[in-house]
């Protein structure tokens, strides 16, 4: 029924046989490694005896030599930078081997939707990143490590804090709407990377343009990001390799703010300079006793721990891959953390000579808590920079420091009690998980199916305690839970088809059906009124008094045909043709179905005979492409008016709620539809040590999906979105890559960059899309134009500071401007520019300021191993973009009961004292701190993101104890910025969806960490 | 056997995508939610709506605090708290991105939103006729109250009724003040024709016509129409809305729904907060210290006067304030100006504010000093209302009243319920008083003098944000350009 084994297992498993009798017969193998193009020598290359501990290394000339035990007959040989190789030696004594350098990658193999391709065959944009690129560094999760790792891909950290990922954007903000990418995970679409252990990844795939990701059609608008896990291989002996590290963080940066008798002193000044008497409890001397630095206090020193173990191997039938792994990250603040202990199993089963079996199961269960950190409203980072100095930590009598004495204290609670005494987490436990068949029906035929399951449980719970001695008090402690289900099923079917005709035409279809549907499922809790609240009373049962008690479902599904053809011709010109037809639950019947075609060509200029001259160039190829992509990365069920249930009232004590329409429809709303062309060079040269790609792209967003802020005419209800307007990004995208030797020195450098311009071609209102207002004083910052970037920031010009009475007299911008002539505006205030020439200051003078977006993103990679003992460095930066520092904005501002920058100091005190920092006063006629140009700082910045020094301990040490690998090293991450910023972190990030971007609201500041970590593989 | 196994395999994916292909597979059904199509069906969802209009009035940013700054630019607070841009509303400089301008305005459209959806919807359900009437009463008036208090702040504001949201027409310009005028009368007009002259007890605290005549009866003094305020005012004066047997029982949680109070923001302890509270309260005593009464105010009071321990604490008072303090004395120190409004706060006996105030929005002592506005100043004596205000108190009855006693009455009885700075406008706009150098006394530190222009300050300007987003359709209130 089946035929038995293949052949050339079947000749292993005899000659193992018939060797093993003569166990102790001992054969020496000699011979010389080299480089497959330049033909030279390659000393230290390691050569192993495979399923055996056993190895030497070439020598200087890349000789070898190494005895053999009758029953092994397969070497090994592998050396940094390039492709490992495996050779059977039997019956051979002399065996001379090339090796072919890894820079030579056009024979790589890439993953693309549905399949993998040669790289040499790829006419797609496609970017790779090699799992050991993200490997061990101390990061929660995968799209960190992603930052600056190749061009076109950015990732933009909104805060530091612990477990949080940042967002990842493919040749730049896509859309107003959600930008983020489609992440594949083993073939399952799925949302978050984070719950992915790095050290599982064998690579990662950034689909960038349309025609490599029109595959993926309705989802791939912002780009789509393919994670394959590592696999064990079949006839692979059983490999145990394991990973630690442990280290420690600290913050980079706090903020200077005024001690406590500077800041007395200020406050008073404000009311001498008003002509008001001098609030009382600025006459307190003890007020002038400065106690406590609030950021020192609230950023301690976080930790970082993280150990892993995989297991892989196989036999003849099966193959696997088995890891467990577990990552503790406290983070600066008290009382933030992420913590994730992962378990993967991928395996591989043949059955029967046509079909073939996969697996992968993921299970994750993570923990975080939730501070307040992002509001700057009272969240406690905020809170931290503006606490009073004067007040300590802790009071005397062991109760903590309060604001609750005065209102000129200001409004906050204090920052470290309110981190103490959160007690909030949220508990995700994932199963992600695919099975796949392969069934070769004839020769290159083959049915393929794949079946997917994400499911995510979700548990949170929040108790508050009754909170009486600080300004903002909590009268009934509560605990509020909550629990939630989501899993996500995935059915594909798709037939894949390759053949070669005449040995010229190659021809690989892949075509199939895919469907996914989208479950959710929570409810949630709440009780008041705990008589004791102790921690282990902390449970629904011991409330007194039933809170709210909630609970729904929700549903979606997507449904999709795709099919995919590539042509070439004598592997010369290729083409490829890329079509998918998706239906979504997200609109309304009758809009529900997209289209999305691509198309793309490549000339691989360099397989021409006229270019067989051009000795220096070993690879010359270019490409083309044009195709649509759609997005429907939205709420659901916008084509509805949804009545909700909620509002509560009382009548006379009798409770009720109320029931109101909770959004507008929006009927019409369709698909986003994203269109790019592209165009890209690729080239290796000089003998394959230097590599370099350039892609140049333009993509355009119609009827791009948003919800705007609307006219307060329509009530507080939710803004459906809305297909809103047309969005173009264009840009350069350069990776290069140098990769050489000189005796046992490796090396290795690469760049990569990236010029992307944002522009809103039409709002089809023709006015512009707000976004959130900042803080306490609602100033608005950023705004989105036609014509312009995306959420450029937008208010006043300013030119200085009014020095004298005569300067404000002769100023031409407030001639006609009634508050000079009521005496509202002061010496010491500052001048904003009339733009409109109309004599006033006011709402018409404002413009647009600068734009958050950087004109280049790059990276920078260099590694070094040398005997054993490798470095590497990894340099990130972004230049040519604005920073509005918000958090200074109202730091500067004396007319809050808050604390204020060191700088203030130095404010204006008379003529010529001070051109920047206004007078002290408790005004606001003149709206010094208004948004303006005073607060834009150049947000360009190089940071050493990483650097990592290893050490490998030689074989012939550690394979004594059956090691074959041993490495130690010690990594640094943010090890220093460069940069002119003020701010905490130069790295903002968005504060309302796409909608605003790098805007300073003391966002948790990312921190720099070391860690020591040791890799073991038996 | 292996042919088997493929065929029964490919059999289950075939399944599997029929499955999928099947009809309602995109659909995605609202669950636990009701669609404006399904919703209006019968009396209980009729309820809920009615309940909505009334759940957002004790909202932060609507009347619960912004709508309660305004009256800071009267002669009896200062506004204190730490709110920087409540200065400029206190001093009159405020420009169109004052922040108080914009909290409040969509919210109060939200209002209006939830009564126009009542307005559209429930004519149509079978159901009892009385509950309907009552219904959409509550959604006149609570939609004309919103008008009401969009015309005292800003005089003319876009005007969404029912045939705009029916044509998703939102980007209006201002109306007429005609049309804000016609809007305000007919809301409470139909409104006291459809609600119930009382509510049982499970519904006390739901608009009740003599609600809406009071209003009626303050529209028309605004308006000068002396002959229909007091019609209506005494509608309420001869209904049963009785005054309460003292001044103090409307700011008591136990009889804080007596007869008197003819409007209030309904709050229970636990379910839903008294935002004005905590916004009256000073700080070391659970509250934020907001809207402190002034000197000026205490001196209004005559000697002997009850109310003025039942509206403002005052240093050496002694209030219980529950828990492990009890009663304890107001200190030198514990609020800026050594006051804070009474009225208002409530502390429970095991410590905290007391969320079972109430927030207060008219009261029928209010109508009798309206009515007798009305008839002073239409040449007729007003003694007997004014004379029903005070008996309560054991002070002396007024004989003759000119509008000096009335307005002395009127600033004594109603201080700190958001009328004195709008009546002061009021009476400056007749030329009974001169308002511009009213505000320009030096009052003390809390209260120096301001400058009032006129008319700029009767109104407040439009929120710039507002004007911003209308491109072009909204435009600003004179002077504020």
């Amino acid at each position: 029924m089946k035929r038995f084994l293949f052949p050339k297992t079947l000749f292993l498993l005899i000659s193992g046989i018939f060797f093993s009798a003569f166990a102790m017969a001992q054969t020496v193998v000699t011979g010389r490694v080299t480089d497959e193009s330049s033909g030279e020598a390659l000393p230290s290359v390691n050569i192993m005896v495979k399923g055996t501990s056993k190895g030497a290394v070439s020598d200087a000339n890349g000789s070898y030599s190494i005895g053999l035990a009758a029953n092994e007959s397969v070497l090994v040989f592998s050396f940094t930078g390039y492709t490992t190789k495996e050779i059977d030696v039997t019956g051979r004594t002399q065996v001379d081997v090339t090796l072919l350098s890894a820079a030579a990658s056009l024979s790589e193999v890439v993953v693309v939707g549905y399949g993998t391709q040669q790289k040499k065959d790829v006419t797609g944009a496609v970017a790779s990143v090699k799992g050991t690129e993200v490997q061990n560094l101390p990061v929660s999760g995968v799209t960190q490590a992603l930052q600056g790792r190749t061009a076109g891909v950015n990732v933009v950290r909104s805060g530091g804090s612990p477990g949080n990922a940042g967002s990842i954007r493919i040749r730049g903000t896509g859309t107003i709407n959600n930008a983020d990418p489609l992440v594949i995970i083993d073939g399952v679409p799925a949302g978050g990377l984070n719950s992915v252990n790095p050290n599982d990844i064998e690579s990662i795939e950034i689909l960038k343009d349309a025609s490599a990701s029109a595959i993926y059609g309705t989802r791939a608008a912002n780009g789509v990001v393919i994670v394959t896990t590592k696999r064990g291989g079949f006839e692979q002996p059983s490999t145990i390799s394991l990973n630690a590290y442990t280290g420690f963080s600290n913050a980079l940066k706090t903020l200077d703010m005024l001690d406590a008798a500077t800041l007395v002193e200020l406050k008073r000044e404000r009311y001498t300079n008003d002509g008001l008497p001098v609030n009382e409890v600025w006459n307190n001397a003890d007020n002038a006793v400065q106690r406590t630095n609030w950021q020192k206090e609230l950023f301690g020193t976080g930790k970082v721990n993280n150990a892993d173990i995989a297991i892989s191997g196989g036999g003849a039938k099966s193959s696997y891959m088995i890891s467990g792994g577990y990552y503790d990250e406290k983070g600066l603040i008290t009382n933030s953390f992420f913590r994730r202990v992962s378990l993967r199993v991928n395996s591989d089963h043949k059955v029967g000579k046509r079909l073939k079996i996969g697996e992968s199961i993921q299970l994750t269960n993570s923990k975080d808590n939730s501070l307040n950190t992002l509001s700057a409203q009272d969240g406690i980072i905020w809170s931290a920079i503006r606490f009073m100095p004067f007040i300590p930590v802790k009071n005397a009598d062991g109760t903590w420091g309060t604001s609750k004495a005065s209102n000129e204290y200001g409004d906050i609670n204090n920052p470290v009690f309110t981190a103490n005494n959160t007690d909030a987490s949220n508990i995700n436990n994932r199963i992600l998980g695919n099975l796949n068949a392969e069934l070769e029906i004839i020769k290159g035929l083959k049915l393929k199916a794949n079946f997917g399951l994400d499911a995510n449980h979700y548990t949170g719970r929040n108790f508050s305690t009754i909170v009486t001695d600080q300004t903002r008090t909590t009268n009934n402690n509560s605990l509020g839970r909550n629990f939630s289900e989501s899993y996500s099923l995935l059915g594909e079917y798709f037939l894949s088809y390759n053949k070669t005709f005449a040995d010229l035409h190659r021809v690989d279809f892949v075509g199939g059906y895919t469907a996914q549907t989208f479950n959710g499922d929570w409810f949630s809790a709440a009780k008041r009124d705990f008589i004791n609240e102790a921690m282990n009373q902390r449970f629904l049962d011991v409330g007194q008094t039933l809170g709210n008690i909630g609970g729904n479902r929700s549903y979606d599904a997507l449904s999709s045909w795709f099919g995919r053809v590539n042509y070439d011709f004598d592997r010369k010109y290729l083409l490829t043709a890329t079509f998918r037809a998706d239906g979504s639950s997200k609109f309304a019947e009758g809009n529900k179905w997209g289209y999305f075609p691509a198309f793309s060509a490549g000339w691989r200029i360099s397989e021409e005979k006229f270019f067989d001259n051009v000795g220096f160039i070993d690879e010359l190829k270019l490409t083309g492409g044009w195709g649509q992509l759609g997005n429907q990365n939205i709420g659901g069920l916008q084509y509805l008016a949804l009545i909700s249930g909620g509002g509560r009232y009382s009548f006379d004590d009798n409770t009720v709620v109320g029931a109101t329409q909770s959004r507008l429809p929006n009927y019409n709303i369709s698909w986003e539809t994203a269109e790019m062309t592209n165009i890209g060079l690729s080239i290796e040269m000089l003998k394959r040590t230097l590599q370099a790609n350039f892609n140049y792209f333009i993509k355009t967003t119609r009827d791009m999906l948003l919800s705007p802020p609307t006219i307060g005419t329509v009530g507080t209800l939710g803004i459906p979105d809305q297909n809103v307007g047309i969005l173009r990004n264009q840009g350069l995208e350069i990776d290069l890559t140098y990769r050489n030797s000189a005796g046992n020195f490796n090396y290795s450098f690469s760049g990569n960059a990236s010029f992307i311009k944002n522009k809103v071609v039409k709002l089809y209102d023709g006015n512009y899309i707000g976004s959130v207002l900042y803080g306490r004083p609602l100033e608005e910052i950023s705004r989105t134009y036609e014509g312009s970037p995306i959420a450029v920031f937008y208010g006043w010009k300013t030119d200085g500071l009014y020095q004298t009475q005569d300067d404000i007299d002769k100023d031409a911008n407030i001639t006609n401007d009634s508050r000079k002539t009521a005496g509202l505006i002061a010496p010491g205030d500052v001048r904003f520019l009339d733009l409109n020439n109309d004599g006033m200051i006011n709402e018409q003078d404002r413009t647009i300021l600068g734009s958050p977006h950087p004109k280049v993103v790059y990276g920078f990679n260099a590694d070094f191993e040398y005997k054993g003992i490798d470095l590497s460095l990894f340099l990130l930066g972004n230049a040519g973009l604005s920073i509005f520092n918000a958090d200074r904005m109202q730091g500067l501002d004396p007319t809050y009961s808050f604390n204020m920058y060191a700088e203030v100091a130095d404010r204006w005190t008379g003529p010529n004292t001070s051109n920047t920092i206004p007078r002290m006063t408790t005004r606001r006629d003149n709206r010094n701190y208004r948004t303006s140009d005073m607060f834009i700082e150049k947000g360009d910045f190089l940071r050493l993101k990483n650097i990592v020094l290893g050490y490998t301990l030689p074989l012939n040490l550690t394979e004594r104890a059956g090691i074959s690998k041993l490495r130690v090293y010690v990594t640094g991450q943010n090890v220093f910025t460069f940069t002119k910023y003020s701010g905490l972190d130069p790295e903002l990030g968005y504060s309302d969806g796409n909608k605003q971007i790098n805007v300073d609201i003391a966002q948790y500041p990312q921190s720099r960490s070391w860690t020591f970590g040791v890799n073991v593989t038996f | 056997m292996k042919n088997k196994i493929i065929i029964t395999g490919l059999f289950a994916l075939l399944i599997i995508s029929f499955n999928s292909c099947k009809k309602g597979f995109l659909n995605s059904p609202p669950y636990g939610q009701s669609t404006s199509a399904d919703f209006w069906r019968n009396a209980d969802d009729a309820i809920a709506a009615s309940n909505a209009l009334y759940s957002f009035l004790g909202d932060e940013y609507l009347f619960a605090h912004t709508e309660q700054t305004w009256d800071i630019c009267s002669d009896d607070q200062w506004r204190a708290g730490d709110h920087p841009e409540d200065q400029a509303i206190e001093e009159f400089t405020y420009e169109p991105s004052n922040v108080q301008l914009n909290d409040s305005w969509s919210r109060k459209y939200e209002v209006i939103s939830r009564a126009n959806a009542v307005l559209i919807n429930v004519p149509g359900i079978d159901m009892d006729q009385t509950l309907k009437n009552r219904i959409l009463g509550e959604a006149y008036f609570i939609r004309g109250l919103i008008y009401w208090q969009f015309y005292k702040i800003y005089g003319q504001v876009p005007v969404i009724t029912e045939a705009d949201v029916i044509n998703n027409d939102f980007n209006k310009p201002k109306a007429s003040l005609d049309s804000m005028h016609q809007r305000i009368e007919e809301d409470f007009v139909k409104a006291a024709d459809l609600l119930l002259l009382q509510n049982d007890a499970a519904n006390t605290g739901r608009a009740t016509k003599g609600a809406a005549w009071g209003y009626l009866a303050k529209f028309y003094v605004y308006r000068e129409n002396w002959e229909k305020a007091i019609e209506y005012g005494n509608k309420v004066i001869t209904g049963p809305y009785a005054l309460a047997p003292s001044f103090g029982d409307n700011f008591t949680p136990a009889t804080k729904n007596n007869p008197e109070m003819l409007f209030s923001i309904q709050c229970t302890e636990g379910w839903t907060e008294n935002v004005t509270s905590i916004y009256s309260a000073p700080r070391p005593w659970g509250g934020w210290g907001f809207n402190e009464p002034i000197k000026d105010l205490e001196d209004e009071f005559e000697t002997d006067d009850p109310r003025l321990t039942y509206t403002m604490a005052k240093i050496g008072d002694i209030i219980d304030i529950g828990g492990s303090s009890g009663p304890t004395e107001v200190y030198a120190g514990l609020t800026n100006t050594g006051y804070f409004f009474r009225k208002y706060v409530s502390w429970r006996p095991d410590g905290g504010l007391d969320n079972n105030m109430n927030i207060p929005l008219l009261r029928a002592a209010d109508v009798y000093l309206l009515v007798a506005e009305a008839k002073i100043r239409s040449s007729q004596n007003g003694d007997a209302e004014i004379n029903a205000v005070r008996d309560r108190n054991d002070l002396p009855d007024v004989e003759n009243a000119t509008m000096t006693e009335l307005m002395h009455e009127r600033r004594v009885e109603l201080a700190g319920e958001n009328e004195r700075h709008l009546d002061l406008m009021r009476w400056n706009r007749a030329g009974i008083i001169n308002l511009p150098a009213h505000y320009a006394i030096d009052r003390g530190p809390w209260k120096p003098g301001r400058t009032f222009v006129v008319p700029k300050n009767y109104l407040f300007p439009l929120p710039q944000r507002q004007i911003d987003l209308s491109n072009g359709t909204l435009v600003q209130n004179p002077d504020f350009d």
